[in-house]
């Protein structure tokens, strides 16, 4: 039972992570890995806006996310834009601003651990399972908010222009949508949805400078089991490696945990690159 | 029994759903000019790439000279004699117009010591070598067609495949080219197989033609009676029906 | 008519030059600090010449270097600590360690498009990580292994002989990339289905420039743990691979040389911002961003060129 919950809380994060992933390369074809670096920012923010400036949760974690957001559409356009003819580069670039917002965490804040409030303090029962109300709180708020981008894309305007532009980004183009005004919106919703991660997980996961690595690894070896590009590959792969790490640390030991990941991005990259249900491979 | 140089026997070829090859059956023999008409997406491109083993077929065979090529990866092809240019000319980039032959000439089959010179020789015969040091991005795109050519001559095919060489060219340039195919055909004795859809100097250029529609072989003959062909002609009704590009044009 | 350049006289009077200033420079500002910073920066280089051999030609960037430095480290720390060998017996074994996770990871990897295969090797790289931490009883765990016994007691000495190999190493690495084998490795750059329909096996070129990227990485490896006379999982870092793509890029990419020229200016500048402690990671990146968007053909070998011009010009 404690694996069915704990399980469900940690795919429901991996889901976060992931979806935002998997949107901006399905639209973009940009390989984030300051992806982390939102998660990041999403904890410290709150983090900062609470203890330092004092502000209530709520505020400081909407502010948060929408100081992510900003932060997302400023590096795309001003970094990673103008190298987008080369993947590579894109690559090297967000990797550097990775590596720059850790840097200044760890500078600013130090290496230790700090503390970002939970929304809910209390714990609640479930099925006989102590559970944290944060957990549960974090498996709700993911669940809607990734409910509410489905239903933006599916059934309004603006999704359906994602939708083309990823698909073909040249004809897109040909039909007058803006695709550089879209690409700012979705690396906004990624950066607020990575963030949101990142104030909801606070409170419970690890909160330190190179706290944006493992998010990295994770959400590429859940998009690549679900197939880039694929927001339902990702939801689906998120629940399959939230639910086998859990198992492992149950069952095993949790220092394999990252292993699993990393393990499952290599077996699906070696024997089925697009990915469960990708379409585009990765070759 | 001499084999032809290249049968193609009860090609088929499925991309999902959709049947892009049905039942194909062409024999090519040795030191024909064969083209392959048909009008956009007809599967033109598809027998190509499925001959010079870029896609596995579903069904068929695919003989060179009596030897099977299906399950043969694609530079082994090569490798066995036949060359191929691609529709859209892919020259190397980062290479200069000579380096680009000398990859080429690296394959099994080429056995001198000298391929520099053996290169600019072919430079010369398709008339690049004055831009041998050239970037190859800077070329004209008739100019990239004629290394698309050497390139494919480095590897010392037998066979010759050329994907719509003529696709973007001006007219002096086709002129041009055309001549340029007659005279390898004649001094190289190579076999080649054209796909065009612009029929003029298509006709002049082929001794036999093999018309494609939607997948299946519709027609084959020498060209004066392809042009006259019922079913060819209905294929290309309501598109730009090629016939008429000399009236018309 | 030669095909191929092969390496002009120039740029071999260059090296020889330049490899015997750096040999020189101890006996100038004699210290065990300067031997020191040397040996590493040579270290660095072979690193560096390796990564760009691969890497630098098809472009296909390997994020997962470190994970060939970590094999021939550790392959040259059990050998030596676990098993008792002689320390000259890690050079050859750690090249063949190495050679073999360049054989078995490049046969899956290699086949996948640029930022795929990048990241993949990434992984790789974290993985052999953390195995090193989660059995550490075989390896020492965090603390690695220790007590490793140097190859050439003298500091000088060994700084000489590192010398020797990262010049020997990048001679012949500046040979194979201006020969057919470098050829091939830019056309598979330019495009891969091309290269096919000229009828080369790309498959087989990439996995042996895979092969004997990691085999030098690895030999560099195994000089490392020679030299910190201790390995440990932090050789795996993401860290150690980011500083060497970082090293190629300033040196300029493909050129093998360059990426030299690259590791002994990074090793240095990272030495003078010492003083900077925390600050030196964030100016590594810092000035990767700034090169990706300005220098994108690196510092050392477009500076190297127009010297050269100079030279080759004032010939009749």
């Amino acid at each position: 039972m404690e694996i069915l919950i704990y399980g469900a809380v940690t795919s429901a994060i991996y889901a976060l992570l992931a979806v935002g992933f998997t949107l901006i390369f399905g639209v973009a074809r940009i390989l984030n890995l300051a992806h982390g670096s939102f998660y990041a920012l999403g904890a410290y923010g709150t983090y900062v806006l609470t203890s330092i400036v004092g502000l209530p949760l709520w505020s400081a974690a909407l502010i948060a996310i929408a100081f992510v957001a900003v932060f997302g559409v400023v590096v795309e356009k001003v970094l990673i834009r103008p190298l987008r003819h080369s993947q590579l580069g894109v690559l090297m670039i967000s990797l550097a601003v990775a590596l720059v917002v850790e840097q200044t965490l760890f500078l600013v804040f130090g290496s230790e651990y700090r503390n970002v409030p939970s929304f809910v303090d209390t714990k609640i029962n479930l099925g006989g399972v102590d559970v944290a109300g944060q957990r549960l709180l974090t498996l709700a708020v993911a669940s809607v908010a990734i409910g509410a981008l489905y239903m933006f894309i599916q059934f309004t305007r603006l999704g359906s222009a994602i939708l083309a532009i990823s698909q073909d980004p040249e004809a897109a183009k040909y039909m007058g949508i803006p695709s550089d005004k879209i690409f700012s919106l979705v690396m906004a919703i990624s950066a607020a949805l990575a963030a949101l991660a990142g104030v909801m997980a606070g409170p419970f996961l690890s909160v330190q400078p190179s706290m944006h690595l493992l998010p990295i690894v994770k959400a590429f070896a859940i998009v690549v089991v679900g197939g880039l590009g694929s927001i339902p590959g990702s939801i689906a792969a998120a629940f399959l490696l939230g639910y086998a790490e859990t198992c492992v640390a149950y069952l095993i030991s949790s220092s394999w945990t990252e292993i699993v990941s990393v393990l499952a991005t290599l077996l699906m990259l070696v024997f089925r690159p697009a990915g469960i249900f990708g379409k585009r491979a990765a070759f | 029994m001499t084999h032809a140089l290249l049968e193609v026997k009860h090609l088929d070829k499925h991309f999902g759903g959709l049947h892009v090859l049905k039942d194909i059956n062409i024999t090519v023999q040795e030191g024909e000019i064969v083209g392959i008409l048909g009008p956009n997406g007809a599967g033109k491109t598809t027998l190509f790439n499925l001959l010079t083993g870029f896609i596995p077929a579903d069904e068929g065979q695919v003989l060179l000279r009596g030897k099977s090529l299906r399950e043969m990866r694609s530079n082994d092809i090569v490798g066995l004699g036949v060359a191929r240019t691609f529709q859209l000319c892919r020259p190397f980039v980062g290479l200069t117009v000579l380096e680009n032959v000398l990859v080429g000439s690296l394959g099994p089959r080429v056995k001198t010591d000298d391929i520099g010179a053996r290169a600019m020789h072919l430079l010369d015969q398709v008339g690049l070598v004055g831009k041998a040091h050239t970037a190859s991005e800077l070329l004209s795109y008739g100019d990239l067609r004629r290394l698309e050519i050497a390139r494919a001559l480095a590897t010392d095919p037998e066979l010759l495949l050329l994907d719509e060489p003529f696709a973007g060219l001006g007219s002096s340039e086709i002129e041009a080219l055309s001549e340029l195919i007659r005279k390898l055909h004649r001094e190289q004795k190579l076999t080649i197989m054209l796909i065009e859809h612009k029929l003029r100097e298509f006709m002049q250029l082929v001794s036999r033609v093999v018309a494609i529609d939607f997948g299946e072989v519709i027609a084959e003959g020498v060209p004066a009676d392809i042009v006259n062909n019922p079913r060819v002609i209905e294929a290309y009704i309501g598109r730009q029906n090629p016939l008429e590009q000399t009236q018309h044009a | 008519m030669k095909a191929f350049r092969g390496l002009d006289s120039i740029s071999v009077a260059g090296g020889l030059g330049a490899l015997a200033f750096l040999g020189f420079l101890p006996t100038l500002f004699p210290g065990k600090y300067l031997i020191g910073v040397l040996t590493v920066a040579a270290i660095y280089g072979i690193w560096s010449v390796s990564w760009d051999f691969m890497s630098g030609l098809t472009g296909r960037e390997n994020f997962g270097h470190s994970l060939f430095i970590g094999v021939g480290a550790y392959t040259a720390g059990f050998l030596n600590v676990q098993f008792g060998w002689g320390p000259w017996w890690s050079l050859p074994a750690s090249m063949v360690v190495a050679a073999f996770f360049g054989l078995i990871l490049g046969f899956p990897t290699l086949r996948l498009r640029g930022p795929y295969f990048a990241l993949a090797m990434l992984s790789a790289a974290v993985i052999m990580q953390r195995l090193m931490l989660i059995f550490w009883e075989f390896t020492g765990g965090e603390e690695g292994i220790q007590d490793i016994t140097p190859l050439i007691k003298d500091p000088l000495h060994y700084y000489w002989f590192v010398l020797a190999l990262l010049g020997a190493i990048t001679w012949f690495l500046a040979w194979m990339a201006r020969s057919r084998w470098g050829l091939i490795l830019r056309a598979i750059r330019g495009d891969e289905a091309t290269c096919l329909a000229a009828g080369l096996p790309i498959t087989t070129y990439k996995i042996a420039s895979l092969i004997i990227s990691a085999a030098f990485a690895g030999l560099g490896g195994a000089l490392y743990a020679h030299y910190q006379l201790q390995v440990s999982p932090q050789l795996f870092a993401v860290v150690t691979s980011i500083t060497i793509i970082t090293m190629v890029y300033v040196g300029g990419m493909g050129t093998i040389f360059g990426p030299v020229g690259g590791a002994l200016l990074l090793t240095l500048m990272t030495e003078g911002l010492r003083n900077f402690g925390e600050w030196r990671l964030m100016v590594y990146s810092l000035l990767l961003i700034f090169i990706l968007f300005f220098l994108p053909n690196g510092i050392v070998a477009p500076t190297w060129n127009k010297i050269r011009n100079l030279f080759s010009q004032e010939r009749p």
